[in-house]
């Protein structure tokens, strides 16, 4: 597994050295100030070079973030931030990349681009500043406005149940999911430390306050007079105590957490101690709303990212194969070349290409696995063998019947007698007779089915009656090299038992029959 | 990882898919067992006196003793079937019971109960359908035709 170290600088920078000289263009007290003021005021903490952060964003107000760093940035497509993230940090792992999106570009153009970062656990600081508007359009109502929110779009109340964008980040399996708001910059800077400092897709909502389109949803919360009584503050292995007195506490009953007054019989030891590990306390935590939980809810530490993977992958794949290059892989795959129809010549006569063999059987062995090494080595005899399941598996579908012996073709033409057919079947203590024509081809099967069906105790004169009259026609016939899994699907699914084996002609090489010693699933597979 | 043979020893005959049978009573004329048969599309007959299983009497047995002899035709089934044919409980192992067909080239073998009840005949469909269940992405996604198959994982020929 590769480790990304990233240096640490020795001239400390400073707060003022992560401002960039663009003029910010948000409203006058939007709370997205702080969240930048924040993020300046912690990024030398963590001590990595300027030139080594990068912040991408979509579209939104809080998208405008980069513009106001002194450090890389792309505004990027609306919702696909965490996307253009993904390739970034998978081309260069030595980044600290920060994602900033809001709740209507994260969550409503980005929803999916955004859950698939989050479960590829990415090497990403993922910020989703949540105001619960749309603010860059003015105050158009998102997938985290409250049901019932009067909004420009929702004059009457929004009729849609909001999206909980915690547990939204739990169930994409994010390896980091935490809250914090804008006004309580202490604590958001400590969470935004913790996501900086965790390996793997980090997810912090910030409740931030758009107050122009919507200046009340954090009521409660953001003042300062009553935030403590309304936020409980997630600390891992600590007894969930709130309140500004820390006189209160949450019990859990059943599943159902509930708020208890602490004194009265009621201790500590009677709360809930928060787990960040436990992925089920996450999500009845991430579901509460009074105390409003912050901090963070769910960390694992143990999971690779997906950076470390792929780059292990390809260092294995680059030992053995060595470096590989890019116009060769392009060119070495099926090419061909389209030009314009000459209505009075056949279509395949305009399409002209080569098929890039080697590559193209490398690419096969790899999706059958084939290129590892074999993992049985038994023969099909009964003797001794012991064959595992992925052998099996292989062995299903690529060895053909002819491999497990099959009986000669026993051949009648279509004037045959019934007699003379059912003689020959007697004599060969076989079910089943193939029927050819004049050219030889296979052209029916009279089998012991039919004789039961069609002519025992139903024909009086055997000698005057012909199989063709009484065989089955056009029956369905395979090559050879027909695949066990073929047979045994042609008699599963089609509940044939007999399988005349022909050649490209349609001329009889054997017969494949079932039941018939050697022909038993016991003689191909179990043994 | 098991082997299928030691997932067939611990599979019982009676999780499998039995085949349908028909039945007659001893002493039915031959001809009469033939047309129950067809009736019943084919399928193999227990020879039964009473209740209890007395013979089988399969397309084998038609073709060998049956057709082209017209004398047998109004003799019983008795005299045509094979006559107290070999049974398995319905708590043999599936593996043992295959053993038994392959060994002796059954292609039917009774499910019989302790009691003498009779619950089924087994016949290679039974592991031919294990097999297909056991193995659905290999056997069962397939095209009826060989060729419509394509030659290559990612679906091109
Ligand atoms: C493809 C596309 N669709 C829609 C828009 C209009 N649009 C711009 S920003 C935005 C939503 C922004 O909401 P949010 O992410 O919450 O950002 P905020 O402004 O609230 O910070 C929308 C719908 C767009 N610019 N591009
Ligand atoms: S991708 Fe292939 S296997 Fe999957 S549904 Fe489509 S055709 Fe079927
Ligand atoms: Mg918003």
């Amino acid at each position: 597994m590769t480790t990304a170290t990233i240096p640490i600088q020795k001239a400390t920078l400073s707060r003022a050295d992560f401002a960039s000289d663009q003029t910010v263009r948000w409203c006058p007290g939007c709370g997205d100030y702080a969240i930048l003021a924040t993020m300046q005021k912690i990024l030398p903490e963590l001590g990595v070079p300027r030139e080594n952060i990068v912040f991408i964003s979509g579209i939104g107000c809080s998208s405008r973030f980069p513009y106001y760093m002194n450090t890389y940035g792309i505004h990027s497509i609306h919702g696909r931030a965490p996307t253009l993230a993904t390739g970034l940090a998978i081309t260069n792992p030595e980044l600290s990349i920060w994602v900033i999106t809001g709740d209507g570009d994260g969550l409503s153009i980005g929803g999916n681009h955004l859950l698939h970062a989050l479960r590829r656990n990415v090497n990403l600081n993922i910020i989703l500043f949540n105001n619960r508007i749309y603010g860059l359009t003015k105050g158009q109502y998102s997938p985290t406005s409250r049901l019932g929110a009067k909004t420009k779009s929702s004059p009457m109340g929004t009729i849609e149940h909001p999206i909980n964008p915690i547990g939204i980040a739990l169930a994409a399996e994010a390896s980091f999911v935490a809250r914090s708001l804008d006004s309580h910059t202490q604590h958001m800077g400590e969470v935004l430390k913790r996501a900086a400092a965790h390996r793997g897709s980090s997810f912090v909502e910030v409740y931030q306050n758009c107050v122009i389109f919507n200046p009340t949803e954090w009521d409660g919360l953001d003042d300062r007079r009553t935030r403590d009584d309304n936020i409980l503050y997630l600390e891992h292995g600590q007894p969930m105590v709130f309140g500004k007195n820390r006189d209160r506490g949450i019990r859990l009953n059943g599943f159902t957490p509930e708020i208890v007054v602490l004194g009265d019989g009621v201790s500590e030891a009677d709360l809930v101690v928060h787990d960040a590990d436990s992925t089920e306390l996450g999500y009845i935590l991430s579901s509460m709303e009074y105390p409003t939980p912050m901090g963070v809810f769910r960390q694992v530490e143990d999971r690779p990212t997906y950076t470390d993977g792929l780059m292990e992958q390809i260092a294995t794949a680059q030992a053995k194969r060595g470096r590989g290059n890019l116009d060769e892989l392009y060119r070495a795959a099926d090419l061909w070349t389209v030009v314009p129809q000459d209505p009075t010549e056949p279509i395949e006569a305009h399409i002209s290409g080569r098929v890039g063999g080697e590559m193209d059987d490398e690419y096969t062995d790899m999706l059958t696995g084939q290129g590892k090494e074999a993992d049985d080595s038994t023969s099909y005899g009964r003797a001794g063998t012991n064959l595992d399941i992925h052998g099996l598996k292989d062995r299903l579908t690529e060895v053909n019947v002819e491999a497990l012996g099959t009986h000669a073709p026993v051949e009648v033409d279509t004037q045959t007698s019934l007699a003379k057919a059912i003689r020959q079947m007697n004599s060969h203590q076989i079910g089943c007779v193939l029927v050819t024509d004049e050219t030889d081809r296979l052209v029916g099967i009279f089998t012991e089915r039919d004789v039961l069906m069609r002519v025992a105790g139903l024909v009086d004169d055997l000698a005057a009656a012909n199989v063709g009259a009484y065989m089955t026609a056009d029956p369905v016939a395979v090559r050879a090299d027909l695949p066990i899994a073929h047979a045994l699907h042609l008699m599963a699914l089609h509940g044939f038992r007999h399988l005349p084996l022909v050649d490209d002609d349609r001329r009889p090489v054997g017969h494949h029959l079932v039941p018939r010693r050697g022909a038993l699933p016991a003689q191909w597979v179990v043994v | 990882m098991k082997s299928l043979k030691e997932e067939l020893e611990s599979e019982q005959v009676r999780h499998l898919d039995l085949s349908r049978y028909c039945a007659v009573q001893s002493g039915t004329p031959v001809r009469e067992a033939l047309a129950t048969m067809r009736a019943e599309e084919g399928r193999p007959m227990l020879v039964i006196r009473g209740e209890e299983l007395i013979g089988i009497f399969t397309e084998r047995d038609v073709l060998q003793r049956v057709v082209g002899r017209p004398d047998a035709l109004d003799g019983p089934v008795d005299a045509v079937m094979t006559a107290r044919p070999i049974t398995v409980l319905p708590d043999t192992s599936a593996a043992d019971a295959l053993w038994l067909m392959d060994d002796h080239h059954f292609r039917n073998l009774p499910v019989v109960d302790r009691q003498g009840r009779i619950l089924g005949d087994m016949t290679y469909a039974a592991f031919v359908h294990y097999l297909a269940a056991r193995y659905p992405v290999e056997v069962q996604n397939r095209p009826l035709r060989p060729q419509q198959y394509p030659s290559k994982p990612e679906g091109g020929d």
